[in-house]
């Protein structure tokens, strides 16, 4: 997911002219997870919202700088590492009550469309995968900054994403609308080429 | 009232106690015999209210929890129809609760330990299956009190061990056989039968949903197992004479069967370090 809304943000400096070589190739790119973070926020029955994050996440990019449309981005989440600093509720949270990470381990997205919307912005249009249900999703992309990383030496580049999920079409029913329906997420990526 | 049936307390214990009550009220007018086949499906309409019809084919052990006890009240509403009973009855029990739990289970079986937990549960459901005949003109009291307690052993373990679901579902079987209870406290007026050997085939299940799926400490419901012994007991505990003799000789042989599902919970409980679902 995080990957797409990369090469989304790719597609939109492309556009600008911010990295713009002719004739360039297809390039593959990899999550950096010590800088990636997948984050998301759920209302707590009306009291105040939480927040949580996965902490393993992978995935890659196959980039096409020609022809962005045909770039093609998967991620993989694991759902047993979600996050929210509680052991007791991240206990409930793995449970067949929310994510079953016992019978789904995984969560995955595949990017399907990217549009542009500004010099920096586009919109990641995909298939989220959750519980065993697929379904697309969109998310609102803003590319940061490319370039060799004075820390890695590694060409890299980061993108931030937002976007909202419906738990319920996913079959994740306990406790809604009690515990929110609508599950907002915070996405904050590097890649690095690979 | 949509409000108060969103309430968990609500739909794990009023709710389904009604349901029982009323389900097996209407098999008592229909069909006397089928009387305690009212467990099962109070179960599965609490199921289907709180949770929702699981799809077919289902997707996950939830899901198919719900259709193979939907499958073990056909049966046992067709054997007892049928007058199947003995060890025929008991096999045809067995076959169902072992085929159940090795589709529930078998996405799970991804370590010895998950393994041995499929064995013990498979060695539960035939004692489950064999231990009591289904003669369904035996007294219901026993095997009734056996299965309330086995799911609120369940219950009880789940909700501390944090899976609300399976916690809720489990509680509202002990809410339906409770209803079952009721209709037989202080006169038993019905038989058990494969219909109430499928209930407490349900029970059976829905320990093999936490035991497998989740991170509870599932080990301590082997403590629990005792209360299938409390027609056993029933035969060691004085028999009163008179209306009111008799209810508390079917009160006390209850008591007996659900203390070591209490023993199970407080297990359960002293290995989280006394946290229940605190968040």
């Amino acid at each position: 997911m995080k990957k797409t809304l990369f090469a989304a943000a790719l597609f939109a400096a492309t556009a600008v002219g911010a990295v713009a070589p002719a004739f360039a190739a297809p390039v593959n790119y990899k999550i950096d997870p010590a800088h990636t973070a997948v984050a998301f926020i759920v209302n707590h029955v009306g009291f105040s919202n939480v927040i949580g994050r996965f902490n393993t996440v992978g995935g890659d990019v196959t980039f096409d700088k020609d022809a962005v449309e045909k770039s093609v981005v998967t991620v993989t989440i694991d759902t047993t590492s979600v996050d929210t600093n509680h052991a007791k509720r991240d206990e409930h949270l793995r449970s067949p009550d929310f994510f079953n990470a016992k019978e789904f381990p995984k969560m995955t997205f595949k990017s399907t469309k990217i549009e542009k919307t500004g010099d920096k912005t586009g919109k990641l249009f995909g298939d989220l995968t959750l519980l065993g249900v697929t379904k697309p999703v969109v998310l609102d992309v803003t590319f940061n900054k490319d370039g060799v990383s004075p820390a890695s030496k590694l060409e890299t580049a980061g993108f931030s994403a937002r976007g909202t999920v419906k738990r319920t079409e996913f079959g994740m029913k306990y406790g809604a609308p009690a515990i929110g329906d609508d599950i907002q997420l915070l996405i904050e990526v590097e890649a690095v080429k690979s | 009232m949509s409000e108060l049936l969103q309430d968990p307390f609500v739909q794990s214990s009023v709710l389904p106690l009604l349901v029982g009550v009323i389900l097996v009220g209407i098999l008592h007018l229909l069909r006397r015999s089928l009387a305690a086949a009212g467990i099962a499906a109070g179960f599965l309409v609490v199921f289907a209210l709180v949770i929702g019809l699981p799809a077919l084919p289902p997707p996950s052990s939830m899901g198919k929890l719900f259709w193979a006890s939907a499958a073990g009240l056909l049966l046992g509403v067709a054997a007892d129809v049928v007058g199947v009973r003995g060890r025929v009855a008991s096999a045809v029990l067995a076959v169902w609760l072992a085929a159940s739990l090795l589709w529930i289970a078998l996405p799970a079986l991804d370590s010895a330990a998950a393994v041995v937990t499929l064995i013990i549960l498979l060695g539960t459901a035939v004692w489950v299956a064999f231990a009591r005949g289904s003669d369904e003109s035996a007294s219901p009291m026993a095997p009734a009190s056996s299965l309330l307690a086995l799911a609120l052993a369940v219950g009880g373990t789940a909700l501390i061990g944090s899976s609300a679901s399976i916690a809720q579902m489990a509680l509202a079987l002990a809410a339906s056989a409770g209803g079952f209870l009721l209709w037989n406290w202080p006169v038993e007026r019905h038989g058990w039968g494969l219909s109430g050997q499928a209930a407490t085939g349900i029970a059976v299940l829905l320990a093999a949903v936490l035991a497998l799926f989740t991170q509870t400490q599932a080990a301590v419901l082997l403590l629990a197992l005792p209360a299938l012994l409390a027609g056993c007991a029933r035969r060691f505990l004085p028999q009163g004479n008179g209306r009111i003799g008799r209810a508390l000789s079917a009160a006390a042989v209850t008591v007996v069967a659900v203390l070591p599902a209490l023993v199970a919970i407080g297990a359960a409980f002293a290995l989280t370090g006394g946290e229940a679902s605190p968040y």
